[in-house]
């Protein structure tokens, strides 16, 4: 089920809100649980299975390290569940993609098993791995309740496009937490940002981008368009779907980490990457990165160590070589950066931030081709390569088309609205603070009958997130 | 306003809203049809463990609740507005407004659609026509994309291509240009089609082309209905309607038209003004999409009969060429089979008419 759609949002919802409230504090995680499977059911009901595996399993083999602390078979149902965690993501997510890559080299003809991907596997078996390790370390100790172990990996506010919420994040709250109207408020503004963001801006720039493909009359400057249109898509896209899941964890009382924060004012790639999912940033960090030694060991080492957690940082994007060559890209750009570049960057003020949204741009075209061939023909098109005219008619009308919508999604992608608000908001001018209260309370109403317009109408309404 | 209640209100007016449209989803009685869209809505899906495990009821569920969504057209409208006026977009759902006409943007050409169309003209060429002493002719209706698009910064396809490549392709037929004798105002403003009272100077151009005198003198007559064209529901926004207007003289009055659609001839009024309160007015002509239409005329000026392959803009036209043959039929190879023609009309020396829109030559894939 898609937050943004009409099933979730006037019939899952408002049910589970319900029941939820109504429902005494000891009873909460189960209605959570429950709705959580229902909700993760109603796309894919074969995969329920899957998932209530993964929670038993995660359950039982934390249970299992704990119990067994200190003691070698501790360490070795540790390694079990981090084999098994992994082995269902890989059978799951990767087994087509080593099957081609075998066949190409070897002559082989396997068949491809063509196994569909149960949404969002990628983000809940990291969040039960990031379990099985904290357990493992003593960080946290095992959840003793089955209940509220399947809540946290089964929570639909977040489950199937993150963020990825670590368990020692929220260890506290799943047993007690506290419910407010100010944390509910806070959350219905932030969910319906976030929708909005999916529906107004991302959905309309997605279908931008779609034209493109679509279209006979490309040219260079469609492909630049198409390249601006993209990196601006898939922000307001999974920012959106991290605006949503934050919301709603306030709504039941989860304070959820942050995912964003403006990663195209980034002056470096570095910057880029500590402001970009950073719930996925921090994973790696301290899940990968440290335990190879991070940056305390020799240069080579640590490039090393740069190289691994950036392959396998687009690797978990998608099974397929464009994937791990964009992770690549970005190792290359922060190696280039720790060794030399960034010193010069701190002096170019304007051209760093032109430097890191063309390289981000750039991986993104990378990111969406739907192979490596295309991703070199869609680049090379940027630059001249192909034979495209530089100016087309269609460019000309989708430019003049969709240009208030670009417009605004560059100015939704920095800091500037927010801060115009806060201005206004600190305004002590009665006149302005009277419009700014009006504002508030009518700000939700009004995106939720306008999202509301564009989801009874609409039909392209895909999350690009999912597919990870 | 303090901080407390500014947050108790959100709450209270969120909640309250979802819960109210959520109710109302949950417990309207579902509707069976769209008047705006013309199209039948989705109805709630089977429920069965096959459709549950396939996920097909899932799917279906969404429809269903897009479909019967509560006052689903106010919230088209709502789109439709932010997305013109708000968002500034050029179209929506591929339909633009200029000068109040509500143009779709027939784009890009379709040359397999314009292969494919040609393609069908010359099998019924060769099946029926070839060897006969009929006189072939072919007449294109530009859309309204064609007044407003074309030179105007907005998308069009290459009409002129579609011309010569149909022309080129078609060489035993005569073509007669209708692109220059129609402008955008003798067009609804709602609908897809042209207005009859604006098309007597086309009308001349396909009579003269095919060298037959056509009644010019014309008794105008006015539908008391609004008429809401095919666009109106589609943009959803609420936009003045168009009247429908029919020509009509004691020639015209004197014809009789016969519908074959039921495999049993009928005898039709040429302007069925029970139409008007359908779901598609413009139908009152000739009894809109017909398989096959025939129209006597007793007191035709003269005695050629005239056979004409259409679409829906030839049910407003035909009656205007009508007064110039005695028999006119009238074929519509979308709802016909092209190959059964033969058992229906004898083909020999009639003036023959292929005439077009260009949005059906470039979806051409409803011919049979």
């Amino acid at each position: 089920m898609l937050f943004s759609s009409i099933p979730f949002l006037y019939y899952f919802l408002p049910v589970v809100l319900i029941l939820y409230f109504a429902v005494p504090s000891k009873l909460k995680n189960l209605v959570l649980l429950l709705s959580s499977l229902f909700f993760y059911g109603w796309g894919e009901p074969r995969y329920v299975i899957i998932m209530g595996i993964a929670i038993v399993a995660g359950y039982v083999f934390g249970r299992l390290i704990e119990a067994f602390r200190g003691k070698g078979l501790s360490k070795v149902f540790f390694i079990l569940s981090l084999l098994s965690s992994v082995a269902m993501l890989g059978y799951f997510k990767y087994v087509d993609f080593f099957i081609t890559n075998l066949n190409a080299v070897t002559g082989l003809s396997i068949p491809l098993l063509k196994i569909a991907l149960p949404i969002g596997i990628s983000f809940y078996t990291f969040q039960l791995l990031s379990y099985l390790v904290d357990v493992y370390r003593g960080t946290v100790p095992a959840q003793k309740n089955i209940i509220n172990f399947g809540a946290y990996i089964a929570m639909f506010p977040q489950l199937i496009a993150g963020p990825i919420v670590r368990y020692s994040d929220i260890a506290a709250q799943l047993e007690q937490r506290t419910h407010s109207f100010e944390k509910c408020a806070y959350g219905i503004n932030r969910f319906m940002i976030g929708l909005s963001k999916k529906i107004l801006l991302a959905n309309l720039l997605g279908e931008l981008c779609d034209i493109f493909r679509a279209s006979p009359d490309k040219s260079v400057l469609f492909f630049w368009l198409y390249a601006i249109s993209f990196t601006l898509h898939i922000y307001f896209d999974f920012s959106g779907y991290s605006d949503m899941a934050i919301g709603l964890g306030k709504i039941f009382g989860f304070d959820f980490i942050e995912n964003f924060n403006y990663p195209y004012i980034s002056k470096s790639i570095t910057e880029f990457w500590r402001r970009w999912h950073m719930s996925l940033g921090s994973w790696f960090r301290d899940y990968v990165y440290i335990p190879l030694g991070g940056n305390r060991v020799s240069k080579p080492r640590w490039f090393f160590n740069i190289l691994v957690v950036w392959m396998l940082t687009g690797f978990w994007h998608g099974a397929s070589w464009n994937f791990i060559l964009w992770g690549l890209l970005y190792a290359a750009f922060l190696v280039i950066e720790k060794l030399f570049l960034g010193k010069y960057l701190d002096k170019a003020s304007f051209l760093r931030h032109i430097y890191v949204m063309l390289i981000v741009m750039f991986g993104f075209v990378l990111f969406n081709a739907t192979d490596v061939k295309e991703a070199v023909t869609y680049l090379g098109a940027m630059f001249g390569a192909g034979s495209y005219p530089l100016i087309s008619g269609e460019f000309v009308y989708y430019l003049r088309s969709f240009g208030f919508i670009l417009l605004l999604s560059v100015i939704g992608s920095t800091p500037l609205p927010k801060m115009v608000v806060t201005k206004l908001h600190a305004s002590e001018k009665p006149v302005v603070s009277g419009i700014m209260s009006v504002a508030e309370l009518l700000f939700p109403l009004v995106l939720l009958l306008l999202v509301t317009s564009y989801l009874v109408d609409g039909s392209f309404n895909p999350f690009l997130y999912f597919r990870f | 306003m303090k901080e407390n209640a500014k947050n108790k209100i959100i709450v209270f007016l969120m909640g309250g809203i979802l819960l109210i449209l959520s109710l109302v989803c949950w417990f309207k009685p579902a509707k069976e049809y769209s008047d705006s869209e013309r199209r039948a809505l989705a109805k709630f899906p089977e429920l069965s463990k096959e459709t549950i495990l396939s996920g097909r009821f899932m799917k279906d569920f969404e429809t269903y609740t897009l479909d019967q969504f509560p006052m689903r057209d106010t919230f088209r409208g709502v789109k439709s507005f932010s997305t013109l006026y708000l968002f500034r977009e050029k179209e929506i759902n591929d339909l633009f407004i200029k000068d109040g006409y509500v143009i779709k943007a027939e784009y890009p050409l379709s040359q397999p659609m314009i292969d494919n169309a040609a393609k069908k003209f010359t099998s019924i060429y060769e099946k029926y026509l070839q060897g006969t002493d009929t006189n072939i002719f072919l007449s294109i209706v530009p859309d309204k994309n064609y007044f407003a698009g074309t030179n105007s910064g907005r998308l069009s396809m290459d009409y002129s291509k579609l011309a010569s490549s149909l022309t080129e392709q078609l060489p035993q037929f005569q073509y007669l240009d209708l692109f220059d004798s129609l402008k955008l105002e003798d067009y609804y403003y709602t609908d897809t089609h042209w207005k009859q009272e604006n098309l007597l100077s086309a009308a001349g151009i396909l009579a003269s082309g095919m060298g037959v005198p056509i009644s010019t003198e014309y008794e105008t007559k006015e539908v008391t209905e609004d008429f809401y064209g095919v666009y109106y529901g589609q943009l959803a926004l609420p936009l003045k309607p168009d009247k429908i207007k029919y020509l009509t003289n004691s020639i015209l009055e004197s014809c009789v038209v016969t519908n074959y659609d039921t495999g049993m001839p009928v005898v039709t009024p040429m302007y069925d003004l029970s139409k008007a309160t359908s779901k598609d007015p413009y139908e009152l002509f000739l009894c809109g999409n017909s398989a096959l239409v025939t129209i006597e005329n007793p007191n035709a000026l003269t005695s050629k009969e005239l056979i004409v392959f259409r679409d829906s803009f030839g049910s407003s036209m035909v009656p205007l060429l009508a007064t110039g043959y005695s028999k006119v039929t009238l074929v519509d190879i979308r709802y016909i089979n092209s190959g059964m023609l033969g058992g229906f009309i004898k083909f020999k020396d009639q003036d023959v008419l292929f005439l077009y829109s260009t949005l059906v030559l470039n979806s051409s894939t409803s011919f049979k």
